[in-house]
């Protein structure tokens, strides 16, 4: 494909789906190969305006911590499964962005699955939810209670504290306790 | 080591003032030397160039300072565990380019390599402050806005406050940075209050984004020196950049550093991790394109508007490093730098000192 016929295409691209000016201008200035790329990904996913603009953020992270083109990063075999998949436009467009999250933070993702883990494991009662800050950027734990009356009230504050040992220790890894 | 400069600006009421003079004499001669009315005018983002923060480290100005000298760190906040330290702003900005650095945001607006002739009416601010509070000992630094030493071949006040500091029983200085120009402090004598500090990164983030700094291993050599020479020093660990490679790259660092200072002789070590604003992020993405170091933490955005590396990563670097560093310097004082009392208590098992308390503490480390 011609440098001009992809410009123009995500030039098109842009205006139907209203990308900012920045972005777009970002999206212009990669390398041939890197609009390419992200202009068949925008394309056959029939990525939103948003899913566009985390994608490329994180593709741009990615890309520069391993030292890696854009259109390298989306030639990995998780990412083109996705892309080749048979599933729902959207559907795979949600995925892409997951897949994209995952690959820029691994550590993150494997911590976040052993804290949940850890969480599921309690077998805490309905009415008590444990919520972890969100992207682990604190390292504070919190524990909601949701109650109708005071017997209800009482039983979940004991099953909290039946648990206690278990919910220090996810405490415990959230200022990290654990190997990440 | 040198730095490069395009132009020697100097303000008009400061032409026969003693920096400019030795500046304007030991300045390489095919420096420009120009003469301006307003310092503050000529420490304005240049026009029309590329990369005008950049332009900046190249272009000194001799001016008059017209605010205060001493100031509260600006990192200082009640949402931190603070240390206490005292700012004394006798320049602005660093002819070193490191990828991270906080100035690149901070005095985006005046990046001009400032210099402040009339820096002794510090002393009497400093003689203020020394006798505000009996009983009390403040350290105090010079390399927060600025490293200390970069330009010291060339303006020589790193001798100047040295002797001042010499003989002041509650006032420590402290001298920041990441060069080995280290000539002047050499024909001083401290009398055991000045402390020279080192920002140490391991090789891979030295060579990846610390750019014209001297390498590890030469300040860790003039560390060595100045401590012969009476000075007391100290390290800060500071940003600590949670790679992948990080817990092996620190540990490595405090073994050389350890190997070459003798641990029982440093007075501190800091930590901290890397933080930025979304906004400095920005600018330094666009500033170094490829620094892999900017985006090899998995840094998210915290409640404070920095992104650092998410918390359990974080803190499990700090206590590993922590513990490194403890068992071949188990007396050593160790403090982390901005980052909360709940951070402070995870990395040490004890709630930290208030910053009057740890200040005095460092201030008579």
């Amino acid at each position: 494909m011609s440098a001009g016929i992809v410009e123009s295409r995500i030039r098109s691209w842009a205006e139907k789906r209203r990308l900012p000016k920045a972005h777009l201008g970002r999206w212009l200035a990669l390398a041939h190969e890197d609009r390419v790329a992200l202009l068949e990904t925008a394309e056959r996913l029939r990525l939103r305006t948003g899913q566009f603009v985390t994608a490329l953020e994180l593709l741009d992270e990615i890309a520069l911590r391993d030292r890696e083109s854009i259109a390298g990063v989306l030639a990995r075999n998780e990412i083109r499964r996705i892309l080749e998949g048979t599933g729902s436009a959207p559907g795979r467009a949600q995925s892409l962005v997951e897949q994209l999250r995952v690959a820029c933070f691994p550590r993150l993702k494997r911590t976040i699955d052993r804290l949940r883990t850890e969480i599921a494991a309690l077998a805490l009662p309905p009415g008590i939810r444990v919520v972890l800050p969100v992207d682990l950027s604190s390292d504070e734990l919190r524990i909601e209670i949701r109650a109708s009356g005071g017997a209800e009230l009482e039983r979940l504050i004991g099953a909290i504290d039946r648990h206690a040992a278990g919910l220090r220790r996810i405490a415990e890894m959230l200022g990290g306790a654990d190997e990440v | 080591m040198k730095f490069e400069l395009d132009a020697v600006l100097i303000e008009e009421r400061c032409r026969s003032s003693a920096l400019a003079m030795s500046v304007v004499s030991a300045v390489a001669p095919e420096v420009e030397v120009r003469y301006v009315p307003d310092g503050r005018e000529a420490a304005r983002p240049l026009v029309g160039v590329r990369d005008p923060f950049g332009a900046g480290k190249r272009r000194m100005v001799v001016m008059e300072r017209r605010a205060p000298f001493l100031m509260g760190c600006p990192a200082g906040s009640s949402e931190f565990a603070c240390c206490g330290y005292l700012v004394l702003l006798i320049a602005s900005n660093c002819p070193m380019d490191c990828s991270y650095c906080f100035l690149q945001e901070y005095i985006a607006d005046n990046p001009g390599l400032q210099v402040y002739a009339n820096y002794a009416a510090a002393f009497d601010e400093l003689d203020r402050l020394g006798r505000s509070a009996p009983g009390r000992s403040f350290r105090v630094g010079t390399g927060e806005l600025a490293d200390s030493l970069a330009f010291d071949t060339l303006t020589g006040i790193s001798r100047d406050l040295v002797e001042y500091f010499a003989r002041r029983e509650n006032l420590l200085l402290e001298l920041k940075t990441k060069t080995d120009e280290i000539g002047n402090l050499l024909t001083a004598d401290p009398r055991g209050r000045t402390l020279v500090s080192w920002t140490l990164s391991p090789t891979r983030v030295y060579e990846s984004s610390e750019h014209r700094t001297a390498s590890p291993a030469s300040r860790i050599e003039a560390a060595r020196r100045v401590l012969e020479a009476g000075y007391k020093v100290g390290f800060h660990l500071d940003p600590m950049i949670a790679y992948p490679e990080a817990d092996h790259d620190y540990g490595e660092l405090i073994d050389n550093l350890f190997d070459v200072v003798p641990p029982q002789r440093i007075s501190f070590v800091s930590m901290g991790g890397l933080r930025m604003t979304p906004a400095l992020r920005a600018l330094a993405r666009r500033r170094f394109p490829d620094d892999p170091m900017l985006a090899a933490g998995e840094e998210v955005l915290g409640r404070d508007g920095r992104m650092r590396s998410f918390t359990p990563l974080r803190m499990r670097l700090f206590a590993s490093i922590r513990a490194r560093i403890q068992r071949r310097a188990p007396e050593i004082l160790l403090y982390l730098c901005m980052e909360s009392a709940s951070a402070y208590e995870r990395v040490f098992g004890t709630m930290p000192a208030t910053p009057a308390a740890l200040g005095t503490r460092l201030a008579g480390s």
